[in-house]
């Protein structure tokens, strides 16, 4: 009697996992707006710092470890201002202070 | 007319009071080409990110310059020469923000750590 009640119990026990999972892949496949973070672009804006070549602070953010200019795909910075970033670090590069 | 940045880097054993001579020196190329100096920066001694010709420090110095192009060859035509200095770059700018220093409270926050490197 015992082994049959387990087994019935493991069969049930599988059945709802299999549920689980089938919910999961709906959301990740159909998933709602909500959950994209879509994050502003810090630099721009109002009262967003200036992007400028003497500003280390700054510029020390949006770079990795190894000294190399992080992706905005990265930083979510708009385009406009990744341009004017990289410039403002290749001449803080080229002046040593990064 | 132009708006000119101008940076020099120094060695690092350069005195202070050669420091003033170097700043002198460019500042007087500048008026006699009919240019004006809105203002210099001294930023001090600070640390180089990569070793520059067996300099691991350099005394930089920052101009602010309004005038035409002929400054920018003659200052770097001298610069060439120079054995105090490093580096020099010059950027053309649109407009120039003369309120803002970023490097004079950097050297109070760098303070304490020149303590721990002896």
């Amino acid at each position: 009697m015992k082994r049959q009640e387990r087994s019935t119990m493991v069969k049930k026990r599988n059945s709802n996992k299999k549920n689980k999972q089938s919910n999961f892949a709906k959301l990740s496949i159909f998933q709602p707006n909500k959950y994209k973070f879509k994050k502003n672009c810090p630099l721009s804006g109002k009262g967003a710092p200036i992007v400028d070549y003497k500003n280390i602070k700054l510029l020390k953010k949006y770079i990795s470890e190894n000294g190399k200019i992080l992706p905005s795909r990265i930083t979510s910075i708009s385009q406009k201002k990744q341009r004017l970033l990289s410039l403002s670090i290749r001449r803080a590069r080229n002046l040593a202070l990064i | 007319m132009n708006l000119y940045e101008h940076t020099i880097i120094a060695k690092q054993d350069v005195s202070p009071s050669q420091i003033k001579q170097l700043i002198e020196k460019y500042s007087k190329i500048v008026e006699k080409l009919d240019g004006d100096i809105l203002k210099t920066e001294n930023w001090g001694l600070l640390n180089l990110s990569y070793i520059i010709n067996k300099n691991k420090k350099g005394n930089y110095i920052h101009f602010k310059i309004k005038g035409k192009n002929k400054i920018v060859s003659e200052l770097e035509k001298n610069e060439k020469i120079d054995k105090n200095l490093l580096k020099y770059m010059t950027i053309k700018v649109k407009e120039f923000d003369l309120t803002t220093n970023y490097f004079s409270i950097k050297e109070k926050d760098e303070a304490p750590r020149k303590k721990y490197n002896g």
